[in-house]
């Protein structure tokens, strides 16, 4: 008999291999076989591993298709799938350093060879530490005080050589894995070998996954190869495969679902809100079994998590299927330890105390966790209640349980229609309680949440629309408690027979996966009609929603906006941004003025802003030197707006108004003294509001013969939400017709935001045309041409009727319009825009909107008289339009 | 420990999981290797039930730590562990 090649592994790699040891055993050990004997032993060594191939080939071309994660995480997989075809031939003892290989190889790939060397150097400093000949409490010691120095670089009290981009991966590779190292460590009989010691930290997927902070340490080394080896792949597999489903259904939920709070105008919209918010929660779900997929691929037979827990049928149940990693963590390092000190007093005693202060650990450690992605440490009331009240479930259903016991089966029980009656109830109704309490996990306060009931009770009828689905929804958790499948254990994964189990798990997988790429491919999508075209092509982009767009936008304006991990796409663009990326106010060229007017700007400084040379004239302007006195022969433009205008993210001279000067000038006779000037009255974060203030303050005074406003899709959402403010902070308002839509809307400075939204909303349209009107009145009575020009965001997707609708109020209020919506078509992104986190157009984008305007401006020479001819080759009115309408 | 006082710690564990956990279920499906936390049967309270179980009937004492899979995930861990702690052994 052969002698296995393995022998001898089984105390330096794990404690359980014996299924793939076995496994191998028996192959190795097969002499000269009959034709069906090799044949079933070709099927053993190529058609299972030819199968498994196929799946992760069909995944990566559906995460390709569908744009799963990032690009980054798309490179992952290829190198994920050449790993998983080398590490299938590898013997035994080379598969765990070729893993740790592969892992590095992978951050490298995600990083660069710079950034992932001080990914890699950083924790290879605090595993170091935590193998230092010292005693334990010394180690513990240490790693706490090198914790807290890197929590001290990570919010920036020092500058740091590497990339922001390592913080997040390398919290979430060593904040909680060490706590859990240090524990399991101190207490194992057998250390591991050191090539699973730092693959248990440098895992392959969790470059790509900063969510994914905990595994338990005992169990990554007791679930190694403890199964029949391509059973434990094909497990694995068939997770990648639910993952990307459940990836594929967020976004379905995130672009079509979701609803802003203060859209919430009926219980239905309640509904609708509640639901949506909790099926978010399909995003991390995705990712578990995404990481956990790829993992078992390398022999990692780790438990399945989020299993069902939409299905949960009681608190307990919920708690003990949706991150059981998490779950683990907790009961390992504060449960048991509070209880047996504590048990003393009583299990009953024992039992609360134990569960409360895992819920408050948990609290705390979700913010803990925050800190290392974003570098704050949010503390809320709204966390603490959703814990608190969430504990006091768990408690309560725990005594539950204690007293009466809970209904446990060897095997699977058939179960009478009143006991699926009796299921399908509870699970409806642990789900509703979980929607509700996640509405309040992730509204802005509480009184944000208790303005929804509010809103709700008030009830809108024009609003019904929302609710449709949200019965809908109930009643198919309801079927699915009732007639779903027979519950399993929800804390460890069901030993399967190698042979059916793989082939089962196998259709299984290519039933979901060959249909998601099948209808991924335009030529099939595309011939589907337009509807369900729109809605595959919609849901293969990986991109902010509507409302997160705006929360982005937003975050331009107040620095209160908040990006956390509840609108999960919205804070990895933010995770990404440098932790200081100030609001002009924050630097020394912008000042708050304390009233009506938000910002100034102060004269003659020149200084840095978001890495780029800020410099201010003598009268408060970014722009070069002009006299307030307009010289002879000059045409005066005042270009007025925000931070587009006022050219946050590119350098001094980079604006399109510097460069549309230069082009009019360039168009004039070139033998010729500068005819043009144009002014740039640009200040960001400020909106129509203050825009008009500065006008009538600043402009005029410069007797400019244009004034060109440049308006955005927000401008209208931006004015309401800086009234309501105004509003609140007391102060005055000079406008009437203002203050009376303030009051006759009910907006008082106690009314919460979400309610004042709610109810100035109505008068959105007004406010904009009354600001409108008042520009354009202002602009002719002093004899120059008011010009309203549409400027798209980079990458920002507007429905085309809201930009006809704004065109329409600033035609109606007497403006002339020009419309450069869509100028970005068919650009690539990246080449135009600032950052990711920061959609405001770099020095090329200004490039090109100084080149459309003055094209633009020779079409419409004839209404905006400033001497251009209209030039044969410029793009004509028609032209304008009808690329705007193509791009839309 | 001889096989016999094994076999009981055996039988008495069993005894106790099939009359707390799972009243009602076929003794003869609960085998010594039935995984008892990672197959679900056994969640946090029923395992610091049976720690309470295994403390008093066989008058030792666990630490926090041995409330895991690796200890208590089948009855022969668990007799195991039981064997360890009456030997008097880490």
């Amino acid at each position: 008999m052969a002698r296995p090649r393995w022998r001898g592994v089984r105390g330096r790699v794990g404690a359980n291999m014996s299924g793939e040891r076995a496994a191998e055993s028996a192959a190795l050990a097969a002499g000269p076989d009959s034709v069906p004997d090799l044949l079933e032993r070709l099927w053993e060594r190529v058609g299972k591993f030819l199968l498994l191939a196929l799946q992760l080939g069909l995944a990566i071309i559906a995460v390709y298709l569908f744009e799963i994660e990032s690009r980054a995480f798309l490179h992952l997989s290829i190198l994920t799938f050449f790993g998983f075809a080398l590490h299938y031939f590898l013997p035994l003892p080379l598969r765990l350093p070729f893993f740790l290989a592969l892992s590095l190889a992978g951050i490298v790939l995600v990083f660069g060879l710079e950034t992932a060397s001080w990914l890699v150097a950083l924790g290879l400093g605090l595993f170091g530490i935590a193998h230092l000949p010292l005693g334990y409490r010394a180690r513990v010691g240490l790693l706490l005080a090198t914790a807290g120095l890197l929590a001290c670089l990570r919010v920036g009290w020092a500058p740091v050589p590497w990339s922001a981009a390592v913080w997040p991966i390398l919290g979430s590779m060593f904040m909680f894995r060490m706590a859990v190292y240090l524990y399991d460590t101190k207490h194992e009989k057998q250390p591991a070998p050191w090539s699973q010691r730092l693959a248990y930290f440098f895992l392959l997927p969790n470059v790509c996954f900063p969510l994914f902070p905990v595994v338990d340490y005992k169990t990554f080394r007791r679930t190694y190869y403890d199964g029949e080896r391509h059973q434990i792949y094909q497990v694995g597999m068939l997770w990648i495969v639910r993952g990307i489903v459940h990836l594929v259904l967020y976004r379905f939920v995130y672009y079509y679902c979701t609803i802003a709070p203060a859209e919430v105008a009926s219980f239905g919209d309640l509904a609708r809100y509640m639901l949506a918010t909790f099926l978010l929660y399909l995003r991390v779900s995705g990712q578990f079994h995404l990481v956990v997929g790829m993992l078992h691929l390398f022999g990692f037979n780790l438990p399945e998590t989020h299993h069902l827990f939409y299905l949960a049928s009681s608190f307990n149940d919920f708690w003990r299927r949706i991150n059981i990693y998490w779950k683990d963590f907790m009961m390992k390092l504060f449960y048991y330890p509070a209880y047996f000190k504590l048990r003393k007093r009583g299990p009953t005693t024992a039992l609360v105390i134990s569960t409360l202060i895992v819920f408050a650990g948990t609290w705390l450690l979700h913010s803990y966790q925050w800190f290392w992605l974003r570098g704050g440490f949010p503390i809320t009331l709204q966390d603490g209640l959703f814990w608190a009240v969430l504990g006091g479930l768990v408690v309560a259903n725990s005594l539950y349980e204690a007293k009466y016991g809970r209904a446990r089966s060897l095997g699977r029980r058939t179960r009478t229609l009143a006991e699926n009656l009796s299921l399908g109830l509870r699970t409806a109704g642990t789900f509703a309680s979980i929607c509700v309490l996640w509405s309040l996990w992730n509204s802005e306060s509480v009184s944000e949440w208790l303005a929804l009931w509010s809103a709700a009770a008030r009830g809108v009828p024009e609003s019904g629309s929302h609710s449709g689905w949200a019965p809908t929804a109930f009643a198919a958790v309801i079927a699915g408690g009732t007639l779903g499948p027979p519950r399993r254990s929800p804390t460890g994964s069901t030993p399967r027979a190698a042979g059916k189990g793989f082939l089962r798990d196998a259709a299984r997988a290519l039933g979901w996966i060959i249909p998601l790429c099948v209808i991924g491919l335009p030529p099939v999508y595309t011939r589907l009609g337009s509807t369900v075209a729109d809605a595959v092509d919609t849901l293969k982009r990986a991109r902010l929603s509507d409302h997160d767009a705006a929360q982005l936008q937003k975050g331009y304006y107040e620095d209160l906006v908040r990006v956390d991990r509840f609108n999960s796409q919205l804070w990895e663009v933010y995770m990404n941004r440098p932790v200081h990326w100030e609001i002009i106010y924050e630097t020394p060229a912008g000042r708050l003025t304390g009233d009506i007017a938000y910002i100034d700007l102060v004269p003659s400084v020149t200084t840095q802003f978001h890495g780029k040379a800020f410099t201010t004239n003598s009268h408060g302007l970014r722009d070069q030197e002009y006299a307030l006195a307009k010289p002879p022969g000059t045409v005066r433009i005042a270009m007025i707006g925000s931070s587009h205008v006022v050219g946050e993210g590119v350098g001094d001279g980079e604006t399109f108004e510097a460069k549309l000067e230069q082009l009019l000038d360039a168009a004039s006779a070139p033998d010729a003294a500068p005819r043009y000037e144009v002014l740039n009255f640009g200040i960001g974060a400020t909106t129509p509001l203050e825009i008009l203030v500065r006008l009538e303050r600043k402009v005029f005074d410069f007797a400019p013969d244009a004034v060109f406003w440049v308006a955005q899709a927000i401008d209208v959402d931006q004015l309401v939400t800086r009234l309501i403010e105004v509003r609140k902070r007391g102060l005055e308002i000079p406008y009437d017709a203002l203050r009376e839509t303030l009051d006759q809307a009910g907006v008082s400075p106690d009314t919460a935001e979400s309610v004042a939204q709610r109810l100035l909303r109505p008068y959105a349209p007004g406010l904009l045309r009354w600001v409108y009107q008042r520009v354009v009145e202002e602009t002719r009575a002093r004899g120059a041409v008011p010009v309203w020009i549409f400027l798209p965001r980079v990458a920002e997707r507007i429905e085309p009727s809201k930009i006809d609708q704004l065109a329409l109020i600033a035609q109606e209020a007497g403006f002339v319009v020009i419309d450069l919506s869509g100028m970005y078509a068919g650009l690539d992104v990246d080449a135009i825009r600032v950052a990711e986190w920061d959609n405001h157009p770099n020095a090329r984008g200004h490039e090109l909107i100084a080149q459309r305007l003055l094209e633009a401006l020779r079409v419409n020479s004839a209404r905006i008289p400033l001497g251009l001819s209209s030039s044969s080759d410029s793009v004509s009115r028609n032209d304008e339009s009808r690329q705007a309408m193509e791009s839309r | 420990m001889t096989v016999d006082q094994a076999s009981q710690i055996r039988e008495a564990v069993k005894g106790f999981i099939l009359s707390e956990f799972l009243p009602g279920e076929d003794p003869g499906e609960l085998r010594d290797d039935t995984p008892l936390i990672t197959g679900g049967i056994l969640d946090s309270i029923a395992t610091l039930k049976l720690v309470a179980y295994v403390e008093e009937s066989f008058g030792i004492d666990l630490a926090p730590h041995e409330a895991d899979a690796d200890h208590l995930n089948t009855i022969s861990d668990i007799s195991r562990l039981v064997e360890s702690k009456l030997q008097g052994r880490p």
